[in-house]
């Protein structure tokens, strides 16, 4: 879809300027230009082999915004999967979100200009990114002298880059934007792998699930384990209405359904121990269809479905982000052997226990689900491989330039969580700041506050609910996803407004805090401004 | 010169003469979400709608009958009291989304009386009132977790705990039916859980134990609990559920003619409620009940007499029952509160007001609640009672006899605590 997207934006851009010129450029050298106007396109390659693109106005005012691009697939997914088949491995440029032309032209219109790269390698791919984000921003620098600002930002993985960058090189860039952020490699594959974890040991053992092996081979595994859970998702759809666990079901799973365990209510309590949003694209836990399943649909059913649309893809990230880490690692790096799933649900085996049937199931599935169960062996990861993935890019949440975090409250891929983490960090920061400048005063008798330097905007939910019902009574899943939910679902006025703030804050050294910026939100459509406002963090911080 | 500066006092004196006048007459510029200088908005989310409302769905109209009737008499220091009431349909994800809009919509000052355990829970973890410094006010459950301050520094439980009902019960038990048989239907989550902590706490030895999920009671599950209890042969069934399960269950059994010595526990023993769904006043006949408030027809009870008169004349043909009562009385405590907490009342100023003069708030209930700076446990007792032919719920032997305990592990004890009298009218003072 980006790249769709993408292509779009080159088509409209070419129509403007004239045809791209594909101009042959070694690795590190100048970047090619066409020479155009009034955008300029320029073309190139990083000292490790990333492709990059940049755009130029002609009223190039000096700033100059670097886009991170979002996780790739690190392999081709064959044709005839759903979803993502037929994706082919791509390092093409992405100087925008997407391919945006709405942000494009709001940033040449500013005088801004865009460059972005495709990296390297593709995959978890951190370390080279900003490795290649900051020659990136050399180049840059040497072609057009007049910069005299760099932004950045990325969304989901490219999110994470920005932020990691902006930690480590705070003077390379004067502002930063993570949108739909991923969290630390950890927390991500955790979440990710314990959803995966739970499919295989309830649902379906054949699932590999980690220790892929090197090579072609471990892509093959990769590739099996993806068409496996689009058909254990597929029967636990079908289950909803026959209440029937899946035939692939293990022994334990087996032994659950004999004791009237209804598969839906294990579905759920995978996704509540791994942090899945509960409500997804078209399941908002709130909605019910008129008749008698008014209340028993958002009570009982609307949970485990919300799971199952968002855990279908959190499982296909565990998948290939697994496979992916594990060959940067050198083995298998989930590693479930201390983790107390029950401690992870204490609060929500409250809030959801019409959905997962009451205390008597729950106590059986997690009981299903404890280390004491030779029937659900526990995933034990390879130490050295495990101390290889502590050692990539991480960051720390640590604030040095004025920052703008916008996210989804149910993005089932990078959890809100993400950001409230850095938000948290932020938050020790500041008072710490605040005490600094309190002590100064007490020298110098001159209160100099400490600037706000982080703007957290929630892409919030519905809050009367979105569910829709067939005449029938069915949930309606054709219609386009709701606003918070989905992976970096973002309007084009949203990621407009994050592009204007991050300019201004680029200029002005911090981040709007005044009434103006809660307007421009709340028009940007669904966008929420509120300190107060807390998101679960990832369940790898609660383990 | 002098004349000048005779005008001037004048004017002055005259300024200060207006200045106190109006201090007097018209509360200080409020500086407190959701209080302005003529009204305090409180917010409340509960089943209004939908199977699981049955009974409960009155209590917003309890409510707003005593503020109506306190505005109508001056309000709380010239204020009046709006309440702001959402239908959450007992899903707790609706009860959070309801209550984000009570709180940064329409701006209320705090909640009040929000039902069920489940949904004070996802709104405590989801919204957060705490951090927000909103008041949760008598939460209509009695999950004894929510006494917990550091947990849940902003919310007071209202009702006794679920332990407390179970151990006193308990007592009962032992007292009347040593040797009998006993069957226990619960509802199968942090309700149930504090029940059977409170049974075990009391030693009742169950023959036998229905668990049931909330959301699936009914009729034809009703008729499967009946199997079971018929197959362990229960002398005593204790019913420790929601109006809607208690219903099932009496409903089903006189169809079935099944008649142990039922027990019911007060979340769902209002008779009222019950007879609703068409279960026959006489299957409550002789069952035991527990209540933490007077009978509700008892018109020699002051604040049982004002507040049935004040609910007639609000919602005229709407029956009194217990689900009204509580909802007034929280009311009343509500207004109480507010008045104790200043001429210009905060948050802040509101709960410190609990945590210092909580126990000591005039109320029907016959006993105290146990609010501190430490625990916001609620009430702490019941007394005993059986259901007449009528299905009306009265205490045995004709007068209150209250048990009080603690949700640990603490005696079941006759309480000697005497109820202050009702402040005149009804009103705060």
């Amino acid at each position: 879809m980006r790249k769709i997207r993408f292509i779009a934006l080159l088509s409209a851009t070419a129509l403007a300027t004239g045809i791209i010129v594909s101009i042959p450029v070694a690795a590190n050298a100048a970047p090619a230009c066409d020479g155009k106007s009034p955008i300029q396109s320029c073309i190139g390659v990083t000292s490790d082999g990333a492709p990059y693109s940049m755009m130029v106005p002609a009223n190039f005012g000096g700033t100059v915004a670097l886009y991170s691009h979002g996780y790739r697939y690190n392999i081709d997914i064959p044709v005839g999967i759903p979803l993502i088949g037929g994706y082919k491995v791509t390092n093409t440029p992405e100087p925008v979100p997407g391919g945006n032309m709405a942000v494009a032209q709001y940033l040449f219109s500013q005088g801004v200009a865009v460059v972005g790269s495709g990296f390297a390698r593709q995959g978890w791919n951190a370390d080279s990114a900003i490795k290649t984000n900051v020659e990136l921003i050399g180049l840059f620098k040497a072609a057009f002298p007049k910069t005299t600002k760099v932004v950045a930002w990325g969304s989901s993985l490219g999110g994470f880059i920005t932020q990691a960058l902006a930690e480590k090189y705070p003077t390379l860039i004067s502002a930063a934007a993570p949108m739909c952020m991923a969290d630390n490699v950890a927390a991500e594959l955790t979440m990710a792998g314990d959803f995966l974890w739970g499919l295989k040991v309830l649902f379906d053992p054949s699932i590999k699930g980690t220790n892929y092996s090197a090579g072609a081979a471990g892509n093959a595994e990769a590739v099996t384990d993806i068409v496996k859970i689009f058909t254990v998702m597929g029967k636990l759809q079908a289950s909803l209405a026959t209440n029937a666990w899946p035939d692939t079901s293990s022994a334990t799973g087996k032994a659950l359904a004999a004791g009237g365990v209804p598969p839906r209510s294990a579905l759920l309590l995978l996704g509540l121990m791994s942090g899945i949003p509960t409500q997804s694209a078209h399941f908002d836990s709130i909605s019910g269809p008129v008749g008698p399943l008014k209340l028993t649909f958002p009570l009982a059913l609307s949970p485990a479905l919300a799971i199952l649309e968002n855990g279908t893809t959190a499982a296909i990230l565990a998948v290939l982000a697994t496979q992916d880490v594990e060959q940067q690692a050198g083995g298998q790096t989930f590693d479930n052997t201390k983790t107390d799933y029950a401690s992870r649900i204490e609060n929500e085996r409250v809030i959801f226990n019409a959905a997962l049937s009451g205390n008597t199931v729950i106590d059986a599935l997690l009981g299903a689900l404890s280390p004491a169960n030779p029937g659900a062996p526990r995933a034990v990861g390879n130490s050295v491989a495990v101390s290889a993935l502590s050692a990539l890019a991480s960051n720390t949440g640590k604030i040095n330039v004025p920052t703008i975090l916008m996210t989804g409250l149910a993005d089932p891929i990078t959890p809100a969580g993400s950001s409230q983490r850095v938000v948290d960090a932020y938050a020790a920061q500041f008072a710490s700041e605040k005490l600094a400048a309190f002590a100064a005063y007490k020298s110098s008798k001159s209160y100099v506050a400490p600037v706000k330097k982080l703007l957290m905007l929630w892409n919030t939910t519905p809050g009367k609910g979105y569910t829709t019902f067939t005449d029938a009574g069915s949930p309606i899943t054709s219609t386009p996803a709701a606003t918070g939910t989905n992976h970096c679902n973002f309007s084009s006025a949203q990621l407009v407004l994050v592009a204007k703030t991050l300019i201004a804050a680029s200029m002005n050294g911090k981040v709007p805090t005044n009434g103006a910026i809660v307007t421009a939100a709340r028009k940007a459509g669904n966008l929420v401004i509120d300190p107060l406002l807390r998101a679960p963090l990832l369940k790898y911080y609660n383990q | 010169m002098k004349a000048m500066n005779r005008r001037k006092l004048i004017s002055v004196s005259a300024v200060l003469a207006v200045a106190s006048l109006t201090a007097t007459a018209v509360p200080a510029q409020a500086a407190e979400v959701g209080v302005s200088t003529s009204e305090i908005k409180l917010g409340m989310t509960l089943p209004m709608t939908g199977t699981a409302s049955l009974g409960y769905n009155k209590i917003p109209g309890a409510a707003k009958a005593y503020f109506d009737y306190l505005n109508a008499n001056g309000g709380v220091n010239g204020r009046k009291i709006t309440l702001i009431v959402k239908d959450d349909r007992y899903v707790p994800t609706e009860a959070v989304a309801k209550t984000n809009e009570l709180i940064l919509k329409d701006k209320v000052m705090a909640l009040l009386a929000p039902l069920g355990t489940a949904n004070v829970k996802a709104v405590a973890s989801s919204v957060n009132p705490a951090k927000r410094g909103v008041p949760v006010l008598f939460v209509n459950t009695g999950f004894s977790g929510f006494a917990d301050v550091k947990k849940y520094p902003t919310t007071y439980a209202i009702l006794p705990s679920y332990i407390m009902e179970a151990k006193i019960m308990g007592k009962y038990i032992a007292e009347n039916f040593a040797g009998k048989k006993i069957g226990l239907l619960y509802q199968d989550d942090d309700f149930g859980s504090d029940a059977l902590a409170g049974f075990k706490t009391a030693g009742v030895n169950f023959a036998v134990k229905v668990a049931y999920a909330s959301g699936s009671q009914g009729a034809a599950a009703a008729a499967g609990w009946i199997t079971k209890f018929k197959a362990a042969e229960a002398d005593v069934v204790i019913l420790f559920g929601v109006s809607s399960a208690t219903s099932a269950m009496l409903g089903t059994a006189a169809v079935l003619k099944y008649a142990p010595q039922w027990m019911l526990g007060s979340v769902g023993g209002d008779a009222t409620t019950i007879k609703l769904t068409g279960v026959p006043a006489g299957v409550l006949y002789n069952a035991i009940g527990f209540s933490p408030v007077p009978a509700t027809t008892d018109m020699n009870d002051e604040y049982v007499k004002l507040f049935s008169d004040i609910y007639a004349k609000a919602v005229p043909g709407s029956a009194f029952d217990l689900n009204v009562l509580l909802g007034m009385n929280s009311a009343f405590m509500t207004a109480q509160a507010l008045k104790a907490a200043g001429t210009n009342p905060t948050r802040k100023s509101l709960m410190a007001v609990l945590n210092t003069q909580g126990a000591t708030l005039a109320n029907s209930a016959l006993s105290p609640v146990g609010y501190s700076g430490t625990s916001h446990v609620g009430l702490t007792g019941y007394w005993v009672g059986k259901y007449s032919p009528t299905g009306d719920l009265a205490p045995l032997g004709g007068t209150y006899v209250t048990y009080t305990t603690d949700s640990g592990a603490g005696a079941v004890v006759k309480s000697t605590y005497k109820r202050p009298a009702m402040p005149a009218k009804g009103l705060p003072n």
